[in-house]
């Protein structure tokens, strides 16, 4: 049987297909968060502000967190392939 | 992904609304958590002295300050790693 005519995705299908996807970025903003204000801020908040050293750690650690995200999922996706594994990220 | 007709997205706004106020919860639970935590210390009393409640009333300012920031940062940069992602699947 080929494929044409394919059957479309029910409102229910594309309601939750979008809303998974919010769902990931979501988690991933979450995480950073988490890992980047460990990364940076100081422990003791003697401070209410953001100190130039603490908001430029922020920005590169976000960025870092971005690439590491990428390089990881490529990598996975390679070794996933290489051992059998299907699916992307 | 085709669009929406009204009711499909009247159901996904309700959906995404119902979802921000579980997470505000949790944003302001680990809030609490991480604070409370990097704050208070002291238990020869029951009450908070000045010094944990200057703490984590600067604990919470920088949080979300912090938030702010990183959520300025998250926007910039995903928007880059989608438009790198069509680009190489357009090729």
């Amino acid at each position: 049987m080929f494929g044409f005519g394919r059957p479309q995705p029910t409102s229910a299908e594309k309601i939750a297909a979008i809303e998974n996807e919010l769902k990931v970025v979501a988690e991933m903003h979450s995480r950073m968060i988490k890992v980047c204000s460990a990364k940076c801020l100081d422990k003791t908040y003697r401070e209410g502000e953001l100190s130039k050293g603490e908001a430029v750690c922020l920005d590169r650690c976000a960025a870092k967190f971005f690439e590491a995200h990428q390089i990881i999922s490529d990598q996975l996706q390679k070794e996933g392939a290489a051992r059998g594994f299907g699916g992307g990220m | 992904m085709e669009g929406l007709t009204p009711a499909e997205q009247r159901e996904l706004d309700q959906r995404l609304q119902k979802r921000q106020v579980k997470e505000f919860m949790t944003v302001f639970g680990n809030l609490v958590d991480n604070c409370f935590n990097a704050c208070v210390d002291d238990f020869t009393s029951k009450v908070l002295s000045g010094r944990e409640t200057g703490c984590i009333s600067r604990c919470v300012i920088k949080s979300m300050t912090t938030q702010a920031r990183l959520g300025e940062r998250f926007a910039e940069l995903n928007a880059a790693m989608t438009a790198e992602m069509q680009q190489k699947m357009s090729r």
